[in-house]
């Protein structure tokens, strides 16, 4: 073991002398304390500034004044999203999706406002974060590190010294892995600094971990394929030329590719056109303002024999409420059922990208990065699927105020004259029937549960390129 | 001269290593062009089933109205950007800014900013179009062509006795490079070239595009004709034009755009949003006159009919509708200005960098930047205020309802006369 670290030691000593080397770690340095630091306070910013709005909606519904219960299924609520904590790390999708939605009655809105939409378009990637730097930059940086780190010694000639002197290749393999190893995990320290910031934000101490261990497993795999190459090749401007063709195929061409393939293997389709096919079927149901639908003819019969009443009149309560109320379940059932479709048609567009990670660790690695963080994408369906629930329990409840509170004889009434309409409202004190939102991330159980596929990926990937190396060291010869 | 050419093609034709550079070359560009074609085929179809549908549900949503106010709050109006026949090359912001909507007279900024987005996690890869090839990709591979070629010779210790032969050094070097760069911008421009005829995309599109990319390499290959003069290793000299490319093709558009993006703030689009509800909202419990009052001024003509007499009434509720548009505008169009802001801005710093000239040049020419995008957008708000002076005249002075005139309901217009939307 001590012949290991005497030859890693060596490696740093004349890594800290090339200034390729020194140039490139620096930069490196720089850019990732620069963008740490920016993504955090941003980050942090936006999770307090969605936290007031959200407060500040709910505040602005409370304090409506006294109206028609329908009014307020019109005047809506919104839901925000806060950036969980590692997101100071990992924004994933959340620069793609919009943040906030507007809730009504009888629809369902899109996230609005997406980052990306209105920002300045210089190609190349969506932002530059500490993870994007994690999953492309650093392979490059091990890349400039390593390519030569075995092969020097044959070029130089020590290689045949040094087993002469007794020493294995597997040994000496040892010894260079082990100064790559080192630089990775110096490489983890801006990553552990980020962890620990997002564990005092509150985030679980598992996931952040976790999330650390799965950046160390993804470098140790470019370590493992960049000391393979070393050993392998005879040149190394062969062996950088070919590493650095793995870092374009795996990095930039193999993820691209991916999404050109997924979305073209399964189809599916934006929200217009699934809607179109939605108001074809709510035509049927009947609409929702109009109680006089024969839609609602069955509905009539079945509450007048409830209630032991011939006519709507003698209803004990609201008829136009009761209406309301039975079609947004309704029209929400069909909404539920497109935009389930929707949602699965996403997810296993989304599992069919991760499949790439088998031919691209860098796929991997997003993956569970997006999904430990809490920004991924069935994080952002959670979201959808929450704020519906939100949408729909406020939408019931005013509703069902419509029912018991108001007056069916005066709510018929309401046009007839300014009077009229001051006399169909009801008191603002039942607005408070709204629930209080707040979004908050997956338990760590959860998250873990569902990168396992991609981690699982990534230690396949781990094991295949480390035993290569041993493979390649057992066999070198003078 | 020309035989230096001949040389250096036979040369080329025995150098695996370069050879496998070329071949790649060619086919990540047919990959990129096909997927490319295939989507626009695709939204085509989409676009296509679309306007079907929207008729179809149009139709059937004004058989059954009965008076000008119900017709058109039960009518949408389809309305999308078609793909150019050069967007298979670049999909640019078609993928972050949507290109479709469904619309209806209400008030238009609750609908406009509407994302018909597709799956997040496509948005935030990006998609291999041709554009990323030629933009990232295709000079990386000029580099790898190139950085060996003289560090090559000096390592098997005939770079010397080359140069003396040859006489002088740009007679040997500079016909071996262009005959790389020569094959790698064919081979990349063949497969976009045959696409652009199946597409039937301008003669002179192609052209410009074909010489946007050519431009790009030339000025990578003078990039990598610096770097290579140093003597040095080849390894050491493939880490510095790695270095140079990391620089121009990711880091400086990277950090380009947060520095843009933190120097043009956007109104947050929320904020236009909860505006434009507040005040619909607030007009409901308003004296109709607050409403009707401004709404007059806005339309002399139709001042006449403005009174309101009853607790509800269509007019009413389009003008209030209409005035929810008017407040938010101001926001509306400082969230559109800053946009055009930030992209002429972007437009100066692609000089910068050859990367994000190229992905910039590719979808100013596929009609798929976001000066396309605002355009297709303005392109709507014409169209919706198409559809309220439609049904003003119409509403206003009480004409008696007559489903026959909704046969004149504006059509939605996919290409209008003027492209580029004024700042």
């Amino acid at each position: 073991m001590s012949s290991a670290i005497r030859i890693a030691r060596e490696e740093w000593r004349l890594w800290l002398r090339s200034k390729v080397v020194i140039a490139a770690a620096l930069i490196i340095a720089v850019l990732l304390a620069a963008t740490s630091f920016l993504t955090a306070g941003r980050v942090v910013d936006e999770q307090s500034q969605r936290l007031d709005k959200q407060v500040a909606a709910e505040e602005a519904f409370f304090s409506q004044p006294d109206r028609h219960p329908h009014r307020m299924v019109h005047y809506g609520h919104y839901a925000f999203r806060p950036p969980p904590p590692l997101a100071a790390f990992e924004p994933g999708v959340d620069a793609v999706t919009g943040q906030s939605i507007f809730l009504e009655g009888h629809r369902q809105n899109t996230a609005m406002f997406a980052d990306t939409k209105a920002s300045a378009d210089l190609g190349g990637f969506a932002t530059l974060s500490p993870a994007n730097l994690y999953q492309l930059l650093l392979p490059l940086l091990l890349i400039v590190l390593g390519h030569a780190l075995f092969l020097r010694e044959r070029e130089s000639g020590t290689l045949a010294v040094l087993l002469a002197q007794g020493q294995s290749g597997v040994k000496l393999a040892m010894g260079k892995g082990l100064a790559l190893l080192s630089v990775i995990a110096a490489l983890m320290i801006p990553l552990v600094a980020v962890a620990i910031y997002s564990i005092s934000l509150g985030e679980s101490a598992m996931a952040a971990s976790s999330l650390v261990f799965s950046y160390f497993i993804y470098l140790c795999i470019w370590g493992a394929l960049v000391l393979a190459a070393s050993i392998i090749l005879k040149q190394r401007a062969v062996s950088l030329g070919v590493l650095v063709f793995v870092w374009l195929f795996a990095a930039l061409i193999v993820p691209r590719f991916a999404i050109n393939a997924s979305s073209a293997a399964i189809d599916a389709p934006g929200k217009i056109e699934s809607d179109l096919i939605m108001l074809a079927e709510q035509r049927k149901l009947g609409d929702g303002h109009n109680a006089a639908d024969p839609a609602f003819q069955r509905l009539q019969a079945q509450v007048l024999e409830q209630y032991e009443a011939e006519t709507i009149e003698e209803l004990p309560i609201n008829w136009r409420g009761i209406v309301a109320s039975y079609s947004e379940a309704e029209l929400t059932d069909l909404l539920n059922e497109h935009a389930e479709n929707r949602m699965g048609l996403e997810a296993s567009q989304s599992r069919m990208f991760d499949l790439f990670g088998v031919i691209s660790p860098t796929i991997s690695i997003g993956s569970v990065s997006r999904t430990l963080s809490g920004t991924d994408l069935a994080t952002h369906h959670r979201f959808l699927r929450e704020s519906e629930t939100l949408r729909f329990n406020f939408v019931q409840a005013v509703n069902q105020v419509h029912v018991e509170d108001l007056d069916y004889a005066r709510d018929l009434n309401r046009n007839a004259s300014d009077e009229a309409g001051q006399l169909a409202r009801v008191s603002a004190d039942s607005w408070k029937v709204l629930e209080e939102f707040r979004f908050v991330s997956d338990a760590s159980g959860d998250r873990l549960s569902r990168a396992a596929l991609s981690l699982g990926v990534m230690i396949a990937w781990l094991l295949a390129s480390v035993s290569i190396v041993f493979l390649a060291a057992r066999r070198v010869r003078m | 001269m020309l035989s230096n050419l001949a040389r250096e093609t036979r040369f080329l034709a025995k150098d695996r290593g370069a050879l496998f550079w070329l071949a790649l070359a060619l086919t990540l560009s047919v990959i990129a062009v096909s997927f490319g074609v295939a989507e626009v085929r695709e939204q085509r179809s989409t676009i296509a089933t679309l306007t079907k549908e929207d008729a179809a549900d149009r139709q059937n949503a004004l058989k059954t109205q009965e008076d000008w106010g119900g017709a058109a709050y039960y009518a949408l109006h389809f309305t999308y950007a078609p793909p150019s026949d050069f967007a298979f090359a670049a999909m640019g912001q078609r993928d972050s800014s949507p290109w479709k909507h469904r619309i209806k007279m209400l008030a238009l900024e609750g609908q406009i900013h509407e994302a018909d987005t597709r799956n997040a996690d496509f948005g935030l890869v990006g998609r291999f179009d041709f554009a990323f090839l030629a933009a990232c990709v295709a000079p990386l591979l000029l580099i790898l062509l190139l950085y060996d070629l003289r560090a090559s010779e000096r390592t098997a210790r005939r770079h010397d006795l080359l140069v003396a032969t040859a006489g002088s050094s740009s007679r040997l070097w500079f016909p071996r490079a262009f005959v790389r760069v020569a094959a790698l911008a064919l081979l990349l421009l063949i497969p976009l070239w045959i696409a652009a005829i199946m597409q039937g995309t301008s003669f002179v599109i192609t052209a410009q595009a074909s010489m946007i990319l050519v431009g790009a390499l030339l000025v990578w290959w003078v990039i990598t004709e610096l770097i290579s003069r140093i003597d040095a290793l080849p390894s050491i000299l493939l880490t510095s034009m790695i270095g140079v490319w990391l620089a121009l093709a990711i880091l400086m558009p990277a950090i380009s755009k947060a520095a843009i993006d933190a120097n043009n703030p956007v109104p947050d689009g929320g904020e236009i949003l909860l505006l434009q509800r507040e005040t619909v909202n607030d007009a409901w419990d308003l004296p109709k006159d607050d409403t009707m009052l401004p709404f007059a001024a806005l339309y002399p003509e139709l001042s006449d009919h403005v009174q309101i007499d009853e607790g509800f009434e269509w007019k009413w509720y389009y003008a209030f509708q209409q005035m929810g548009d008017e407040k938010a505008s101001p926001l509306s169009q400082q969230y559109r200005g800053a946009r055009l802001a930030r992209d002429r801005q972007a437009g100066l710093v692609s000089y910068l960098s050859p990367a994000s000239f190229v992905e910039r040049g590719f979808e100013r020419l596929a009609g798929t930047d976001a000066a396309s995008m605002i355009a297709y957008e303005d392109n709507v708000r014409n169209f919706h205020a198409g559809l309220r002076a439609f049904h003003y005249p119409l509403m206003f002075p009480e004409v008696p309802y007559d489903a026959a005139l909704l046969n004149d309901l504006p059509i939605y217009d996919p290409n209008p006369s003027s492209h580029d939307p004024s700042p």
